[in-house]
């Protein structure tokens, strides 16, 4: 009987990436035959049917522990001492300089988690990081060379279509949490400038959880004080609304100063949605030259959605660039990735 | 038809041509507000001490639920219910705080006498 695999997450939530990967790895380990379950030390209302609490986690000798690190956690710690392998997935972690003022308690758990990355890093038989810019990260933490596993990509999951949005004009889409480091003060005033000069129908769409209902407010007040319209904020939205969502939209727009893999960037290439991006953190290196990258000037990022919405041909080569993009991170090469570092660290020896 | 890689270039001069014209004249003036609220490595020092007074408002305690408000209240009214034993661990907190605060100031005091001014005025 093959040993089970068990995943921990500080935190785990309905709609996140990293919970998303969670269980995008459970259906895959199961599969391949490997039992385990997964579990997270906060656990949102709508997530609890996949994820157990932390503090129930106890791995028999055999058993491999999947440790997803994002944020660090006491019980998330305290799984160092535990005996059997470990497998790191490093997925990043924000710094915290982005959110001592908006979320505290978030804010120390990131702050610890980058000092604690180098003894999750010697705690790991195997390590791996879903980005090179991640992998980068973990070599500064002393990982010597650490494995890149990119995020498993199931385009089956974009096939449902539920509700999309209503309206007309030019629909700029933006997918991801509402935290500081996504810069959506930067996308209004860029989706502003672009309504103003280019297309005074644009509509803009931020899909994503908000950090707190403090942080919703303070984006709604930046929103009105740009003085843009018809800009919507839906909140978490299931996945067949989301798909609906890309399906409609005429480009996504992604201004993120901080991403460790930004998986928005693989959706919208499922749907053929060419990108406007900033050039920050992994998203160059996930995107590579099938997104339009601004210098950061909102007259250029208005121009270049102008142009992302427009010009025709530009589109389909982006499209072209963007399905190539994706052959990269196809979920079978993906998962045999997974797979092997699975096998390696319940197979290597320790030390 | 423009290439990815022409794109660029061609969204800053269609800029430059239309700021010539007098478009594109307000967001950038106005800036991006989050930048004010996002901090480096070191945090000021005036935050520090405006940090080391614990004082928290009810408005932070929410229900993650779809329909939380009920669950919202009922925390809030839970708070409101504690309000002399809270205030009591806020204020030996911020006691706590403001101590290790003024003595860490002394501490750097002591350290810039010590190194007698002239090493280069440190970054606040």
């Amino acid at each position: 009987m093959a040993p089970a695999v068990h995943q921990a997450v500080t935190g785990a939530g309905p709609y996140d990436a990293v919970s998303e990967q969670m269980r995008a790895w459970r259906r895959l380990l199961a599969r391949a035959g490997y039992g385990g379950a997964d579990f997270a030390g906060q656990v949102d209302h709508g997530a609890r049917a996949h994820f157990a609490p932390l503090e129930r986690l106890e791995p028999a000798p055999g058993d491999l522990t999947v440790i997803r690190y994002s944020a660090w956690s006491p019980a998330l710690g305290r799984l160092l001492e535990r005996p059997g392998p470990k497998l790191l997935v490093y997925h990043n972690i924000t710094p915290p300089g982005f959110l001592w003022r908006h979320s505290p308690g978030l804010a120390v758990q990131c702050a610890v988690g980058r000092l604690q990355l180098p003894a999750f890093v010697r705690a790991a038989r195997v390590i791996t990081a879903d980005s090179e810019y991640n992998a980068g990260e973990l070599r500064a933490a002393g990982a010597g060379e650490p494995r890149v596993v990119p995020v498993l990509f199931d385009g089956e999951r974009l096939s449902a279509r539920g509700r999309g949005p209503d309206g007309d004009g030019p629909l700029v889409l933006v997918v991801g949490r509402l935290v500081p480091n996504k810069r959506h003060d930067r996308v209004f005033n860029a989706f502003a400038a672009y309504q103003r000069e280019c297309a005074p129908d644009a509509r803009l769409l931020c899909v994503g959880t908000a950090l707190t209902p403090g942080y919703l407010a303070l984006l709604r007040t930046l929103a009105n004080a740009s003085g843009a319209s018809n800009i919507d904020f839906t909140g978490g939205l299931p996945q067949d609304q989301v798909n609906a969502a890309y399906a409609r939209a005429d480009v996504l727009l992604t201004l993120s100063e901080h991403e460790g893999f930004c998986v928005p960037l693989l959706e919208a290439f499922h749907f053929g949605v060419p990108v406007v991006a900033a050039p920050a953190g992994a998203v160059p290196g996930v995107a590579d030259d099938a997104a339009l990258y601004t210098d950061g000037d909102h007259a250029v990022t208005a121009e270049l959605l102008d142009l992302a919405v427009r010009d025709s041909a530009l589109r389909s080569e982006l499209a072209r660039r963007g399905r190539e993009r994706l052959e990269r991170f196809a979920y079978e090469r993906t998962a045999a990735a997974v797979l092997d570092a699975v096998r390696a660290a319940l197979t290597r020896t320790p030390g | 038809m423009t290439s990815p890689e022409d794109a660029l270039a061609r969204a800053q001069q269609a800029a430059a041509e239309k700021r010539a014209g007098g478009g594109y004249t307000q967001p950038e003036h106005r800036g991006d507000a989050l930048d004010a609220t996002i901090l480096g490595d070191r945090t000021p020092d005036e935050l520090l001490g405006e940090w080391a007074v614990i004082d928290i408002e009810p408005g932070v305690t929410y229900s993650t639920r779809r329909a939380g408000a009920p669950i919202t209240g009922l925390k809030r009214l839970l708070l409101r219910l504690m309000r002399q034993h809270l205030v009591e661990l806020e204020a030996r907190q911020t006691r706590f705080n403001l101590g290790v605060l003024a003595r860490v100031q002394e501490l750097e005091q002591r350290v810039e006498r010590l190194e007698g001014g002239s090493a280069a005025p440190r970054e606040r």
